[in-house]
């Protein structure tokens, strides 16, 4: 056993935090307490910084350097993250298409397709949204009835897409579209569409939180050429969770840095207001050790990547417990603020700190996305613990 | 950076469970549990000491093998996938203070050997929070009544904690048994009135306790794990409703949940350990998270396993609940959890 990080994975570290003290303006929860900021305009901010860090070298990390990338590994990427948390960056805005897309275009796309949009996906100049659940299929994707049609040269998709992070700022869209209709996984198909092709249609929708950061995405007889399918036709489904793999990855690290900072404040706040009766620390204290735990699983996460070993169907433990961790903490913080936690951020007495009320409502959504809590014990029963399925 | 094992860990883990296997397989471990007064087999001690495991971490100086906190938790994830009752973790931690105190070398070489055992007394009261007289050491004794010690019975030094620090008292020790539903541990009070030798200097209680908390951690480790283990035997097997119960989604999820504790503990007790190898700041409160978690992990896992199991699983036939106790056992002492939230507390500065 070695927990500790290699020289070169420490000096990495040391010139990122340098580098982020050099040209990070301000915390990212001062840009969104901004009385100046408006949801577009923290997009485009984003889109902003995203370029900054492109142009630093800092994204791409783990991809190969002739596709625009940094050729470096698992653990940077990582330690990115983590450092990315731990200073309250500004996030990056294609989170998706680095994400997702990304890693799709590595493992399964054409060389083409690599240099087309993998430089423009890292820059920010384009913006990728996912195209995966549908109004009938959530947990049940392969389910999903977006049907691509071959016609000549080009595909005609029609169907529509859901929940659709970014759809309302994204100019492309990957999609799970169904290539034949009998073939429940093998006849999925994955492919790129440009949100601006004529029949295709996008609505924001209103979230939970105020915010309309996801929306809909309708296809009518929307034109695609054929040189923009992923992988073969019938492959979608196999590259689609591969790279939910990847998305599921190295998260507990990231995680645990972002709840930590945010767990100092709400010690900090419960010092500044007196709270330090026996109920009030136990909670902090819960929340603590729930938090280092998570930590020693993401750094058991970081040591697997370091040997070369990729993400496999435990990364669902890690997805799991950083999620559900996520609604225990925001609600105890607001449990330990009082009323004061539920103001908006816009309000002027809310907290500096950390904005509470939209992290509480927020944290409703990470065990939806991404695979529901549900499916992810789905995935660990089958393919971890291998229960027998006959049976639900 | 690595989180397997090293080759000679791995060894010594294959050859923990070989030796567990023959040695203490359960059934025998269960007459030492029900029928032995001393509440471990002292040739099974002996050999348990020939093997090294005794010294496992004391430095070679006094016959051990020096190894760290890391091998101590393959050890005792081992003991506790077996069950394995006696005072092994109890040993370990008094005969560490003892070396680190540097006062009474050859005890500890009669410990490492297999001779003696040596265990730490620190309970003023039996219950939590009831008054009871300090312990004081003064005038070169110890005097008062110590309660729920380790394996007192059979000991041949204790360490008593008192109000002057830490004291070295020899046997004979004027023992009254107390009855825990547990079968694998053993304590008892124990009324001193007895010559002390100062543990001053080296000896670090802050430190032994941050390795009990690992240690503990671990065999909580092992006693999950092998509870899981047991239930997905069962639930592949046993049949109602025309299929095997372990097609039902509502056992699955929870036996996923029971998988994510069962790792996360494991991911939590081994950086714990190599944080306190390491020396590194980190430790106090990776120790501290991992008991503290563990704790209540186990009880959770152990719990399911029964509920899981129906009424053979309440039965004292099966043999779940000697692991349910063992974890609560676990649970309260090394660093009751409410002590590790403190410490947590204390060491993140909250």
């Amino acid at each position: 056993m070695d927990l500790q990080l290699a020289p070169k994975h420490l000096e990495f570290r040391d010139r990122l935090r340098a580098w982020l003290a050099a040209n990070m303006r301000r915390p990212w929860r001062a840009e969104l307490r901004d009385p100046a900021a408006t949801e577009d305009g923290l997009m485009e901010f984003r889109r902003g910084w995203q370029k900054k860090l492109y142009e630093a070298g800092y994204l791409g990390m783990d991809w190969p350097r002739e596709w625009g990338g940094r050729g470096a590994g698992e653990v940077e990427k990582a330690v990115f993250e983590e450092e990315m948390a731990r200073a309250d960056a500004p996030p990056i805005l294609n989170t998706l298409g680095i994400g997702l897309l990304g890693p799709a275009l590595i493992h399964h796309g054409s060389e083409e397709q690599r240099r087309r949009f993998i430089p423009s996906m890292l820059s920010g100049d384009e913006i990728w949204c996912q195209g995966f659940s549908e109004p009938g299929s959530g947990s049940d994707l392969a389910s999903l009835r977006t049907s691509a049609r071959l016609d000549g040269d080009d595909f005609v998709l029609n169907g529509q897409k859901i929940w659709t992070t970014f759809g309302p700022w994204a100019d492309w869209i990957f999609v799970l579209a169904r290539t034949d209709s009998k073939d429940r996984y093998g006849g999925i198909s994955f492919i790129l569409c440009k949100l601006d092709t004529p029949g295709v249609t996008v609505r924001p929708l209103r979230q939970i939180t105020g915010e309309s950061e996801f929306g809909e995405v309708f296809f009518e007889d929307a034109r695609v050429p054929r040189t923009h399918l992923v992988g073969r036709i019938g492959e979608g489904w196999r590259i689609a969770m591969t790279v939910l793999a990847y998305e599921r990855g190295a998260m507990s690290l990231a995680a645990s840095a972002r709840y930590g900072r945010d767990l100092d404040r709400l010690a900090a706040a419960c010092k500044e207001y007196g709270r330090a009766d026996a109920a009030v620390r136990e909670k902090l204290a819960r929340l603590l050790v729930e938090n280092e735990v998570m930590r020693a699983n993401g750094i058991r996460t970081l040591a697997y990547f370091a040997e070369g070993k990729t993400p496999g169907p435990e990364s669902s433990i890690e997805k799991i417990y950083w999620s559900e961790f996520d609604k225990r903490f925001r609600d105890a913080a607001l449990d330990l603020l009082g009323p004061g936690g539920q103001l908006l951020r816009t309000s002027p007495d809310a907290r500096p700190d950390v904005d509470w009320a939209r992290e509480f409502l927020w944290s409703r959504a990470g065990t939806i996305y991404s695979g529901s809590s549900e499916i992810q014990r789905n995935i660990i029963a089958k393919r971890v613990l291998n229960l027998p399925q006959d049976a639900r | 950076m690595r989180f397997e094992l090293s080759e000679d860990q791995a060894l010594l883990r294959s050859s923990t469970r070989d030796f567990l296997a023959s040695e203490l397989p359960l059934e025998k471990s269960r007459a030492v549990m029900e029928h032995s007064e001393a509440g471990y087999d002292p040739a099974e001690w002996r050999r348990l000491a020939e093997m090294g495991y005794v010294g496992l971490v004391l430095p070679a100086s006094v016959g051990g093998q020096g190894l760290g906190a890391v091998e101590l938790a393959v050890v005792l994830e081992e003991m506790g996938r077996a069950c394995a009752p006696g005072p092994f973790l109890d040993v370990v931690l008094a005969a560490s203070l003892v070396a680190d105190a540097g006062v009474a070398d050859a005890l500890v070489r009669d410990v490492v050997a297999g001779e003696k055992l040596v265990a730490i007394a620190r309970h003023d009261a039996p219950f939590a929070g009831t008054a009871a007289a300090a312990v004081v050491a003064r005038g070169g004794r110890v005097r008062g009544t110590k309660y729920f010690v380790p394996f007192a019975a059979s000991a041949g030094a204790l360490v008593v904690a008192t109000v002057d620090g830490l004291g070295l008292v020899e046997g004979p020790f004027e023992t009254t048994p107390l009855q825990t539903f547990d079968p694998a541990q053993r304590f008892a009070d124990v009324a001193l009135d007895h010559a002390a030798t100062p543990l001053g200097g080296g000896a670090d209680l802050a430190r032994v306790d941050r390795l009990g908390a690992v240690g503990a951690s671990a065999m909580l480790l092992g006693l999950m794990s092998r509870c899981l283990e047991a239930t997905l035997e069962y639930v592949r097997t046993r049949q109602t409703f025309g299929r095997p119960i372990g097609t039902f989604q509502a056992l699955q999820h929870r036996m996923a949940d029971m998988l994510l504790k069962v790792e996360s503990t494991r991911s939590a007790v081994y950086r714990a350990a190599w944080t306190f190898d390491a020396g590194a700041p980190e430790a106090a409160l990776a120790c501290a998270a991992a008991k503290a978690y563990a704790g209540d992990a186990a009880r959770h896992v152990c719990g399911e396993a029964i509920q899981m199991h129906g009424g053979i699983g309440f039965t004292w036939e099966l043999d779940l609940h000697l692991y349910f106790k063992r974890a609560k056992t676990l649970e309260q002492h090394y660093g009751s959890t409410e002590a590790q939230l403190e410490a947590a507390l204390a060491a993140a500065g909250y």
